[in-house]
């Protein structure tokens, strides 16, 4: 089952935020070549095998562009 | 692609579609967490009355969130949510703000609602700098930054939020940075819960106009910056001033229960015959 | 909504900022606002002993900003809400009255006026912010205001403010001078079922997506909070539906526009002045306490057998511009009687220069109230 929903029209590109990258324990994001509708690249979707379903992309992503089925939203970041 | 939709975003206005943030903006991980806080509550958003000012930050809630909603003047949504607190004792009223709003300009309502003890959440978006009109000094600016309108560096000193409104008498006080959304989702639960003034004292980046004049650049690059000097409250107790510069305390700074402005009023008005 | 009311039905001797707190709990007022100020504490201080018990709660603010902004807070949450203050108060609130104002929301301020400009004379009486409670906020914008003349109108125009916000879901300003608000008098007060009041009309539900809470001339209902309305109120400009918009040029256009149509097309329904000048070849304009002098004066010289009338505005905003026009077209010479150095004076020369010769006379000293006689001196001199 796919853990890992992204919701790309709402992405500000990883260029600029690129924050889900940044939080990934498993740096599972690269971006799309291909521009949403706004202009900006968004992630690919992750790699479901290496994914952990931690939760940390879904809670970091500041544009709602990121969901994770039964992430860890209790979860620590330390 | 999936027709799933974010499973928070049944809390939002269904025509607003995207945040108003930059990209990076810790705005949107504070909203997230505020959000998350009302999910895990069990909480609708009719339960909910949000208050908010100017400024990038006051935009959180309007016009995003789907329940009652007053976007007002810059540094007064604290006034403003104490009126439909006391018209409204039964609802949450939460502000939502930024720190030039809140502390400069409306520096006075804050620490009097905090006096008063009024039943209140606020969260206090703290991103070091005036955002919205474009990069100048805030009263959260640190001192010997170099902003628009303090080009030569800072002069002057940084307030610490979270310790004037403890000392104001706040009733719950607690600081995070974006870097710690879970703690912050925690906090802000408690907050809402909490029968008193209760204030999120939310640390977070704003890459356009702080990461620019700070030269931390990216909203990866501040949000690193909190991870290696964010230091727990506990710690923090333990180790000298010298030790703490630059660092950001976080946790919960008080905790306390006393007596509320709303319900002594709601007596006030048993005792006098106005209220059964 | 509980209702918070009390009325003190009977004959009483009463100043006049205390028949103003006993008009603001007949009127059933839920929410009272205010910080200490002279020569307007009284009525905050009568409310306070008075409005708990009457079911209503109040706020002894920080400021005058919090007490403005405490109120219209309140009036979202459904309650009919008042503050009271001085010049000195309205200053400092006139940012967050404009919000009230682009927000539509209905809400009584009482201005007990003082000498000014700056702290000036607390204790004096004058008739100093006759303008800018209409225009001091920035933009452009249309309120309500009230000019009473005697500690009964306190009590009654108390009551008639807190209808007229509620129906037209605007601010409503009394503007009382300080000589009103504490002079001591006879105030009737009728018994509670003899006293009209009006209450806003309240949005029962809907979508906010499609409901027009904002921008109707016809003054659209109100979605107050707490009832699952969802409803989105800014001060920035906004839509018909509340939404912020601040790139379509027509939709700033109405936000400007509509809310000052809505109180200028029923003007008809709001203006009351008194007149008193058929026949006259000259007419005294005044408003307040200074109406009382100008009628003696009158009087007195009708007496001389000099056709000389009145013309009384108990209302100041919107702005009598017909009656004064009227009273204008009939005479040949209008005298302007004001509490300062002619702060209506431009606006009520506007309306008559083209019929009739316009004069202005301020008191003998500024913070006084004329004596009729040095009224009727004028009235010689112009008439001689
Ligand atoms: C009375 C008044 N003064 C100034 C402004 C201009 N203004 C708009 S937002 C803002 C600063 C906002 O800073 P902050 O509260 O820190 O919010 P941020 O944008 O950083 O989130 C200012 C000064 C205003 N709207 N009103
Ligand atoms: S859930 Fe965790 S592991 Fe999986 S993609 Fe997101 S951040 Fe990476
Ligand atoms: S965190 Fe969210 S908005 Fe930022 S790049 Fe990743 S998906 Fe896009
Ligand atoms: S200017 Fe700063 S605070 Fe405002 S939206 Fe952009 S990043 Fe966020
Ligand atoms: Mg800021």
């Amino acid at each position: 089952m796919q853990k890992v929903i992204l919701f790309p029209q709402s992405c500000k590109g990883m260029e600029d935020c690129g924050i889900c990258a940044f939080v990934c324990p498993r740096s599972l994001f690269v971006a799309s070549e291909e521009m949403n509708e706004s202009g900006y690249l968004p992630p690919l979707p992750p790699d479901e095998e290496k994914c952990t379903a931690c939760g940390n992309c879904m809670i970091y992503c500041p544009d709602f562009a990121i969901a994770v089925e039964g992430g860890a939203v209790d979860g620590s970041e330390e | 692609m999936s027709e799933k939709t974010h499973p928070l975003r049944k809390y939002m206005r269904p025509q607003v579609k995207k945040t108003t943030f930059c990209p990076g903006c810790g705005a949107g991980i504070i909203t997230q967490a505020l959000l998350r806080a009302i999910d895990e509550l069990g909480l609708t958003m009719d339960d909910f009355v949000f208050v908010s000012g100017i400024g990038c930050s006051a935009w959180i809630p309007s016009p995003l969130l789907n329940a009652d909603t007053l976007h007002t003047t810059h540094g007064r949504p604290i006034a403003y949510a104490s009126g439909v607190k006391m018209g409204l004792p039964d609802k949450h009223v939460v502000v939502v703000s930024g720190d030039g709003d809140l502390s400069a300009i409306g520096g006075n309502h804050l620490i009097h609602a905090a006096r008063r003890n009024i039943d209140m959440t606020v969260i206090l978006v703290n991103n070091g700098i005036y955002g919205m009109t474009g990069g100048q000094t805030a009263p959260t600016t640190p001192y010997g930054l170099t902003t628009i309108t303090s080009p030569y560096g800072n002069a002057e000193q940084e307030f610490d939020i979270s310790a004037l409104v403890v000392a104001a008498g706040g009733s719950y006080v607690a600081r995070w940075t974006t870097y710690h959304p879970r703690q912050m989702t925690k906090s802000i639960k408690k907050a809402i819960q909490k029968k008193g003034f209760a204030m999120i004292e939310a640390i977070t980046q704003c890459p356009m106009q702080f990461g620019r004049v700070s030269k931390q650049g990216s909203a990866v690059n501040m949000l690193k910056n909190y991870k290696q000097n964010g230091i727990r409250i506990e710690k923090a107790a333990k180790m000298d001033p010298s030790e703490l510069q630059g660092k950001i305390v976080e946790g919960v700074f008080v905790d306390c229960d006393k007596p509320e402005l709303i319900s002594s009023v709601a007596a006030l008005q048993r005792r006098t015959g106005g209220k059964e | 909504m509980s209702e918070a009311r009390r009325v003190n039905t009977g004959t009483h001797f009463m100043m006049g900022n205390q028949a103003c707190a006993e008009g603001v709990i007949a009127a059933g007022c839920g929410f009272a606002a205010g910080y200490p100020i002279t020569p307007a504490s009284e009525v905050f201080n009568a409310l306070a002993k008075q409005l708990p018990k009457a079911g209503g709660t109040l706020l002894q603010t920080e400021d005058e900003i919090s007490a403005v902004c405490t109120a219209v807070g309140a009036s979202w949450a459904g309650l009919k809400s008042f503050t009271v203050t001085s010049g000195p108060g309205i200053s400092l609130m006139q940012e967050n009255i404009g919000l009230a104002v682009a927000t539509e929301t209905p809400l009584v301020i009482v201005d007990v006026q003082r000498l000014g400009p700056s702290t000036g004379v607390p204790s004096i009486g004058m008739a100093g912010d006759m303008v800018q409670v209409a225009r001091g906020s920035h933009g452009d914008y249309q309120i309500i205001a009230l000019c009473p003349e005697s500690p009964q109108e306190m009590f009654d125009m108390t009551v008639q403010a807190f209808n007229l916000a509620e129906e037209y879901r605007v601010p409503v300003f009394v503007m009382a001078e300080g000589f009103v608000g504490h002079m001591r008098e006879r105030v009737v007060i009728p018994d509670e079922s003899e006293i009209r009041l009006v209450y806003r009309k309240i949005t029962q539900g809907g979508e906010p997506l499609t409901r027009r809470d904002f921008l109707d001339p016809e003054v659209a209902s109100m979605p107050v909070f707490g009832r699952g309305l969802k409803t989105h109120v800014t001060s920035s400009c906004h839509d018909e539906y509340g939404m912020r918009n601040l790139s379509d040029p027509d939709v700033m256009h109405r936000y400007i526009m509509t809310p000052i149509q809505k109180i200028l097309s029923k003007r008809d329904r709001i203006v009351e002045i008194e007149a008193d000048y058929e026949g006259a070849k000259l007419v005294l304009i005044s408003y307040g306490v200074v109406s009382r002098a100008s009628r003696q004066a009158a009087a007195m010289a009708r007496a001389e057998g000099l056709k000389v009338g009145t013309l009384r505005l108990k209302t100041a905003w919107p702005f009598p511009d017909k009656e004064v026009r009227a009273a204008a077209e009939s005479a040949d010479f209008i005298l302007v009687l004001e509490n300062n150095t002619g702060q209506m004076y431009p606006y009520i020369k506007a309306e008559s220069a083209h019929a009739c010769k316009v004069g202005f006379l301020g008191p003998q000293v500024l913070g006084q109230i004329h004596d009729p006689q040095y009224i009727l001196a004028k009235i010689r001199e112009i008439m001689k």
